[in-house]
């Protein structure tokens, strides 16, 4: 039987008495910190980082044959190589396709059964919680000769469709318990006040609860989203067709076997990679609030 | 204020446009097939009009000349569409084998020496032998690249596979560095130790040679040992055991492994093709092993002026021993519903005017015998020297055992990362090579049972 979950009501724990200063060393105050102390090793670990990106600009922009270790004189010549002769235009295509619909139904499919999760109790939800953290540890190569017998029946091989619902469903047990964390955070009582003032169990759930999930839509949305326009093995087996094909099989097939343009793998690589950087750029913040509130178990 | 009667359809309006989005989404890219055509299939001779599909094994660099080619047989024949899809080398065989086992397999593809024993035994492949009987292009095409596919297709002398190309070994050498060195051509193994040494300037990032010790090191380091050994036999007079830890290959091995770190960039334990191209295009290195099939790549970094592509170095009794590079080919799979048309393809594409346009594009040598005498070759200049080397009695080839199911197993995920510990001072060229020859001996015994 499907009952409601009481929300959690335990009292707050009364605040710890602060530690006694110990004797010796001061521990200096954060203004008081040398500049340096904070800059040089930030400063190390970002060239450190920013390094191979470099790497990869100056091969994309830089004619090729030259040894310069400055990206100039500048080349588009390689973008349009990719973008056009090798049909980059219409793989990135392909890849926002595979992408937004991963991340629509991803997250719609996550919001009702974490919220399945949060708000009912019922009799296998230990087990169904189990059999989603289980399901992480299933590579997607395992799989795939079974998945693609079963597009085969549907007759949904070569079609962007197979690699969105592989992708939705490879996205789906991180994403559901992600969502669930998020709404047993959200205070019950909440949505009780809104079914008193008559709202329905979906629109308080949409006028109350939603909201207040933003952080955590934009978790799972993005990380659906980057993972499925990341995401290699699904696209290389389920699509056959050059037009259907998405940027990492193109990226890959920029590799022959005995020969490697690395301009146009370069200018492959920027077209691949910054959509997910201007994705990030965007939602970082809310990422960070969204992560660090699911960690805690309302 | 809303009514509930407001609410109501706005919430049924809400309902059916995610259910409406949901299902848009869906049937507009489900547009896709089912995939039939698997290993058992035995597919149809076909009217020989209509559409084939084909893959491409070396997906990407290659695809230009391939759409040329496709259109070019569609304007010869304009009752045949052909679908082209590149796949790039590395996942061709996964994506095959994933095809013979859940369906949606082409009707032409590429199938490559080291290939064909893997798609063979899974009854994938038509045999061809009676079709190139009876085609234009019988007796013109190589014949040893012929008998190596037929050899390499698992054992019974049947050809599944029309070749279209070979590629070789060539040893790339910078002239410009040598001529400062006052060095001579690395036409001699020893020459190659001598330069190598000489043009080492660790110091200085200055090297004389890059090994490749990542991915696609073992052919490397054979072609190194029955290149000094002068073995001229992968197995024994029986047939039962390898040649690989003979003595004098475990000499060449020590010889050269020891190479590592003393005039080669450490970064080497890692190397696969790409990167060891990469870095002997932009860097000073003197030599680097490598085939055919980077040419143009070093011609667009360096230029014609500064470098050369030999064969490899003549061993001890000036004689040259290298081992078999895999011969490239076009195969029709069995499950094809159009075997007429695919077998059309194949004997356009092999005919002279498209492998010589191929091949040119590739830079390897053609297959076709005709076209192996086209201008072009003589302007390349390793495929020139290749093709010579070739022909002309110097070479003597050793042939890989590309027949045995385990060939690549053993060969490449078995014994690269064992290749990296000799590298490494982990192992002994002995011990690596006695492990080796241990499971190719039986790997044969088990294929010798099972042929009867």
């Amino acid at each position: 039987m499907i009952t409601k979950e009481a929300p959690a009501a335990a009292p707050a724990p009364a605040p710890a008495a602060p530690a006694p200063p110990r004797p010796g060393k001061k521990r200096p105050a954060w203004d008081e910190v040398p500049r340096w102390q904070i800059y040089l090793p930030l400063g190390i670990y970002l060239v450190f980082t920013l390094i191979p990106f470099y790497w990869i600009l100056l091969f994309a922009v830089r004619p090729a044959g030259s040894t310069s270790l400055v990206p100039w004189p500048m080349t588009t010549d390689h973008f349009e190589k990719v973008w056009t002769d090798r049909g980059f235009g219409t793989y990135f295509q392909n890849s926002v396709y595979v992408g937004l619909a991963t991340l629509v139904m991803t997250t719609l499919v996550a919001l009702a059964g974490g919220y399945a999760l949060a708000r009912f109790d019922f009799k296998i939800k230990r087990g169904f919680m189990l059999a989603l953290l289980c399901s992480q540890f299933v590579p997607g190569a395992l799989l795939l000769v079974p998945l693609f017998e079963i597009f085969a029946g549907l007759q949904m091989i070569n079609s962007l469709g197979s690699v969105i619902i592989a992708e939705t469903v490879f996205q789906l047990p991180l994403s559901i318990i992600l969502i669930s964390n998020f709404i047993k955070n959200v205070p019950y009582s909440l949505e009780e006040a809104a079914w008193v003032d008559g709202c329905g169990r979906f629109r308080a759930f949409r006028i109350v609860v939603l909201p207040l999930l933003r952080p955590g839509l934009i978790a799972v949305g993005s990380f659906a989203f980057v993972h499925s326009w990341n995401h290699f093995l699904f696209a290389l087996m389920f699509l056959n067709n050059q037009h259907k094909q998405t940027i990492p099989v193109g990226l890959n097939s920029l590799m022959s076997a005995d020969s490697v343009d690395l301009g146009a793998l370069a200018a492959g690589g920027i077209v691949a990679a910054v959509p997910v950087v201007i994705v990030f750029a965007f939602i970082q913040k809310w990422l960070i609030t969204g992560f660090s509130a699911g960690a805690v178990k309302g | 204020m809303h009514s509930s009667r407001d609410r109501g359809t706005a919430r049924r309006r809400t309902s059916a446009a995610v259910a409406l989005g949901a299902v848009l989404a869906l049937t507009a890219t489900a547009c896709g097939d089912d995939g039939s055509g698997a290993g058992g299939d035995k597919g149809a001779e076909g009217s020989g009009k209509g559409k084939i599909v084909f893959w491409d094994n070396n997906g990407g660099i290659r695809t230009a000349v391939w759409k040329e080619i496709i259109a070019d047989f569609e304007k010869a024949n304009p009752d045949i569409d052909v679908e082209y899809v590149g796949i790039a080398a590395t996942e061709y065989q996964s994506k095959v084998d994933t095809a013979i086992q859940g369906g949606g397999l082409p009707d032409v593809g590429g199938v490559t020496a080291s290939m064909l024993a893997g798609f063979s035994a899974q009854g994938a492949l038509e045999p061809l032998d009676d079709r190139l009987d009876k085609s234009a292009l019988n007796g013109k095409l190589n014949k040893d690249m012929v008998e190596s596919l037929k050899a390499a297709g698992g054992g019974d002398g049947t050809l599944y596979s029309v070749p279209t190309s070979a590629n070789n070994g060539v040893l790339y050498y910078r002239t410009d560095l040598f001529e400062k060195a006052g060095l001579d051509e690395p036409t001699t193994w020893d020459k190659f130790y001598a330069a190598a040494e000489k043009l080492t300037d660790a110091g200085k990032n200055e090297f004389g040679y890059t090994i490749r010790g990542g991915s696609g090191s073992i052919a490397q380091a054979f072609d190194a040992m029955y290149g000094q050994s002068g073995i001229t036999s992968f197995w024994d007079a029986d047939k039962k055991k390898t040649t690989v830890n003979d003595p004098k290959n475990v000499a060449a091995l020590e010889k050269y492994a020891a190479l590592y770190k003393k005039v080669t960039p450490a970064a080497d334990v890692n190397n696969d093709f790409a990167k060891m191209v990469a870095q002997w295009d932009t860097g000073t290195i003197g030599m680097v092993n490598h085939n055919l099939g980077s040419y143009q790549d070093h011609v667009k970094a360096l230029g014609v002026d500064k470098f050369r592509g030999i064969p490899q170095p003549v061993g001890a009794g000036g004689k040259r021993v290298q081992v078999s590079n895999p011969v490239d080919g076009l195969g029709v799979f069995k499950s094809s519903k159009n075997k007429e048309a695919a077998w059309k393809f194949i004997e356009f594409a092999t005919s002279k005017e498209q492998n010589s346009e191929f091949n040119e594009s590739a830079g390897q040598v053609p297959s076709n015998t005709e076209a192996a005498n086209d201008a072009w070759i003589q302007k390349a200049e390793p495929t020139k020297l290749a093709a010579q080397a070739l022909n002309d009695g110097s070479t003597t080839i050793v042939q890989l055992p590309y027949y045995l199911p385990d060939w690549n197993t053993v060969s490449k995920s078995e014994s690269e990362p064992a290749f990296q510990k000799v590298l490494l001072g982990d192992m002994s060229p002995k011990d690596f090579l006695d492990g080796l020859a241990k499971k190719l001996n039986e790997a044969q015994a088990e294929w010798s049972e099972q042929m009867g």
